[in-house]
């Protein structure tokens, strides 16, 4: 690998505050870096407020940064206003031009840039059918559906080759169908085009289907990045593991030796973990649906055990969940596959149960002392 | 609904209403074309004479019946009023349009006194206007005449303009400007691709209500008119001083057609937008 993998974006240090109208500051966004590599499709992932409109709002332009700066292509844009900057935005309400046909929509940007007209022709007939808009050139965008709108959009979009197109919630409008099909569409062209996606969403699934990398914000803070499966198994962050898939979280201190650890939580459960924290470390043990099985007959030390009580089993297509309820009172979630869902299907509700998993394989968090 | 005659009610209501509103003007449509030189109420026969006489065409009337002495008076009027509406138009339409889009854009301190401020002469009443404009005038030596009628009408109309167009500016997604400049357009094009085709319809509107208040407004302009510079409403008044006569149906049948082919326009922008 050399330097040559040059990032398209860079954003350094980012801080933006907006006053707030009932006084004092709304800090929006909070020392954010980040980079966005050639060819790659990366989601802002995080709650609603946490900034993540800003930080596209920065990077299109139509907010300034209070410090902290923006490189596009290895270059400061500050002071560059909206209309000069390469970058395209797909809205989250789509903003389409209501008095224009879609094609008017569509060859926009290359009217305004200059464009021949037979140039534009060329690549407005190109960009409608890779949205498989074709024939729909004359209709106005009231006269299109909600699936439409969003591909015109796309379309008016990508047609004026963006270094870096910035999507806005795209798919949120759409229901539960057309959006996992819209999904794997805006993948696929994204690989076609070849151009870098920054995609925000607030839908972990999503994020994970979707990216080569994913940046978590909370509070205007980055809280990892990472690519989905590192996000997943191997989360930073407390907040990371509950936003990002199920699982049991239990956080505490590291009790006896640094051979056997036990982490012992607040309200007193015990539970034995993998090596590698010491005594005294603080830590937080992010447990998985998948993680969790059957206690085994007579099992050894490489399992740890949680006993507990099943309250009920869900049907899930492929397997079932069982959600049971340890002694103090939490909830957790046990989605075995095989003989061992078999296994678990022939307790019944009410049940107690002896949960187990292998001690290395859940991850922990360790903030050492 | 439960009690059929609570409906039959409310028709007799709405009927009562469209006669209130509507016998009088059909009434003097009607008797426009009535060729009783005495009493027009009495229907005699159908006769285009006031017409012509008002263009001074030769008719079969009776003189004395007559009493639009000039015609060249009567025209000169109506240019006069012409005169004054397309200069008012034009003018409070680009100012109007210019102060909502400025309103609506920025923010600045003072902003909701401002617009107070603009809705004012909305429900200001006509001769206070008119009394202030003329004391105005007067004060600062400004000779009464077309120029004066432009500058009070103006003062007024700026207003109406400005009111039309923030409503439609109010219903506009902002996001749209954003769009456009996202797209590389920069200030000017998006405002003329994006922004002035979008609010068009209430720049027209505003326009086309400013030109007919204009045209006949009477009270404001009768303080301020000058000696040479009646325009119609003005000249009409002084007519009926001297006693109402058939003619003056006609001429209220021709401003009742103009007016409504101006809505009319009015109307069909807002239909294609
Ligand atoms: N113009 C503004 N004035 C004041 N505060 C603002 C402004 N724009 C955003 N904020 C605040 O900044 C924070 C981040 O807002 P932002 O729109 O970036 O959130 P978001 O992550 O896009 O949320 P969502 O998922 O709901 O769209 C919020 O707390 C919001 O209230
Ligand atoms: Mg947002």
């Amino acid at each position: 690998m050399t330097q040559a993998a040059e990032s398209i974006v860079e954003v350094k240090e980012a801080v933006k505050r907006f006053p707030a109208p009932e006084g004092g500051v709304v800090t929006a966004l909070d020392s954010i870096s980040l980079k966005v590599q050639q060819g790659q499709f990366v989601t802002l992932l995080g709650p609603s407020g946490c900034g993540k409109t800003t930080l596209l709002r920065t990077i299109s332009g139509f907010e300034d940064l209070d410090s902290g700066a923006v490189l596009i292509g290895g270059e400061s844009v500050l002071g560059v206003p909206p209309y000069r900057r390469p970058v395209n935005t797909v809205f989250q309400n789509y903003a389409l031009f209501p008095h224009l046909s879609v094609s008017g929509n569509v060859v926009y940007g290359l009217e305004v840039a200059g464009i021949k007209k037979t140039e534009r022709d060329h690549r407005l007939k190109e960009a409608l059918e890779r949205v498989g808009l074709s024939g729909f050139e004359r209709r106005k965008p009231a006269q299109l559906s909600g699936g439409q709108q969003q591909r015109v959009a796309l379309a008016r979009a990508i047609i004026n080759q963006p270094k870096l197109l910035l999507l806005d919630e795209p798919l949120s409008a759409l229901d539960r169908n057309l959006r996992q099909s819209m999904q794997l569409e805006l993948k696929s062209l994204q690989h076609d085009l070849g151009i870098c996606f920054l995609f925000v969403t607030h839908d972990q699934e999503e994020a994970l289907t979707m990216s080569d990398q994913v940046v978590v914000l909370n509070q205007g803070r980055i809280e990892q990045i990472g690519p989905p499966d590192l996000l997943y198994h191997k989360p930073a962050t407390r907040f990371v593991a509950e936003f990002i898939g199920d699982s049991a979280i239990f956080s505490g201190r590291i009790q006896n030796t640094e051979a056997s650890p036990v982490l012992v939580t607040e309200d007193g459960l015990g539970i034995p973990v993998g090596r590698g924290p010491k005594p005294g470390d603080h830590a937080t043990l992010i447990i998985r649906p998948e993680n969790l099985s059957l206690a085994p007959p007579n099992p050894d030390d490489s399992v740890s055990i949680l006993d507990a009580v099943l309250e009920q089993s869900v049907f899930r297509g492929a397997t079932h969940q069982y959600v049971c309820v340890l002694p103090n009172g939490t909830s957790i979630s046990a989605t075995p596959t095989g003989a061992d869902d078999e296994a678990f299907s022939r307790v019944s509700p009410g049940d107690s149960v002896q949960l187990a998993f292998r001690r290395n394989i859940p991850h922990l968090i360790i903030e050492s002392q | 609904m439960k009690h059929p005659w609570l409906n039959r009610l409310l028709s007799v209501h709405g009927l009562l209403f469209l006669f209130f509103v509507y016998a009088p003007i059909i009434i003097v449509v009607v008797y426009s074309f009535n060729s009783h030189p005495v009493n027009m109420m009495v229907w005699k026969d159908f006769t285009f004479d006031w017409y012509l006489s008002i263009f001074g065409q030769p008719t079969e009337l009776n003189e004395q019946t007559l009493y639009v002495e000039s015609t060249d008076q009567l025209l000169a009027a109506v240019k006069n009023s012409l005169l004054v509406a397309g200069t008012t138009t034009t003018f409070s339409t680009l100012v109007g349009t210019a102060m909502a889009l400025a309103v609506y854009r920025y923010y600045f301190r003072l902003k909701p006194f401002y617009q107070g401020l603009l809705f004012m002469p909305m429900v200001m009443p006509d001769i206070v206007l008119g009394i202030a404009l003329l004391v105005f005038f007067v004060n600062f030596s400004i000779k009464l005449g077309l120029m004066s009628i432009i500058i009070g009408h103006c003062t007024f109309l700026i207003s109406y303009v400005f009111i039309v167009v923030s409503a439609r500016l109010a219903g506009m997604d902002n996001t749209l400007e954003e769009a456009s400049a996202d797209l590389g357009a920069g200030p000017w094009i998006t405002f003329k691709r994006v922004t002035l085709p979008l609010i068009l319809p209430g720049v027209v509107g505003g326009a086309l209500l400013a030109f007919i208040i204009s045209m006949d407004d009477l009270v404001i302009t009768y303080f301020i008119a000058g000696v040479d510079s009646t325009t119609l409403p003005v000249f009409i008044y002084g007519m009926l001083r001297r006693g109402v006569k058939p003619e003056i149906n006609a001429i209220a049948t021709l401003m009742l057609v103009f007016s409504f082919l101006i809505a009319s326009l009015g109307l069909y922008f807002r239909k294609r937008s």
